[in-house]
């Protein structure tokens, strides 16, 4: 059975040399993240601290760049999109 | 099923200039009349809107807390879309009431509110509210353009 897995991955993995484990393209996603907490309640109102999380072009940033856990990415992106409902947040470019 | 909600209704400056406390009850009395029980009305902010919304720049910001019926919030958010002066409304489920929300009320001077094209911030003594823009990340990016490096690559 092992064989048979491992002649897929040489043959469909961008493998080097024909051994270790086959090459990714990209970086595997959240590696070596560090889970970062929020420091202050993710919500519509808090418009000083959602601002952080919003590039100069107005957009989200990802969990890459804020190293939330999904949950808290989650509540974020929420907050954000209530945030510009309501007018507090540009949808597009800084505040 | 009765449950508490949080509604955070953006005002027009217009019609805040003609009296605070007149546009507050007509604002409170869309959810009184479908049975909304008001459990705190407050002024949260004037500000300058994040983009022109009826061709205003600026807006004042009321925040309500009320206890009402589930079937009643679709009626409450139709109502609110139809007054002409709520600019924005975002209704939203409320788990506790904060205690910041039965605080008194701040004076509010109508005729201190800067005009639509201002920039200035009005913090009218909130105690509760400090998330003002201090964020005013203004600073711009050095234009560090490097100069091209035009060593001349002499094989000899």
């Amino acid at each position: 059975m092992s064989s048979t897995y491992s002649d897929r991955d040489s043959r469909d993995g961008d493998s080097r040399d024909g051994g270790g484990p086959p090459r990714r393209k990209f970086g595997r996603f959240g590696a070596r993240r560090r889970e970062v907490l929020p420091e202050e309640p993710l919500e519509y109102k808090n418009v000083a601290y959602l601002a952080k999380f919003v590039s100069a072009n107005g957009r989200i940033q990802s969990r890459k760049r804020t190293n939330f856990s999904g949950q808290n990415q989650r509540k974020l992106a929420l907050a954000i999109k209530q945030a510009r409902m309501i007018g507090l947040l540009p949808f597009v470019g800084r505040l | 099923m009765q449950r508490t909600y949080e509604c955070m209704c953006l005002l027009d400056n217009r019609e805040v200039r003609n009296g605070w406390e007149p546009l507050k009850q007509a604002v409170t009395g869309v959810f009184t009349k479908h049975g909304g029980n008001i459990l705190s009305a407050r002024r949260w902010d004037e500000r300058r809107i994040a983009y022109p919304i009826k061709g205003q720049n600026r807006g004042t910001y009321l925040l309500v807390y009320f206890a009402a019926e589930t079937q009643s919030v679709t009626a409450i958010r139709r109502d609110l879309q139809f007054n002409e002066s709520v600019l924005r409304s975002l209704l939203l489920d409320c788990e506790e009431v904060p205690q910041s929300a039965y605080e008194p009320e701040a004076a509010f001077d109508v005729n201190a509110i800067p005009p639509d094209d201002s920039d200035a911030v009005t913090e009218v003594e909130t105690p509760a509210e400090e998330a003002s823009g201090e964020e005013a990340s203004a600073e711009d990016a050095s234009g560090d353009a490097e100069p091209a490096a035009d060593a001349k690559t002499e094989d000899k």
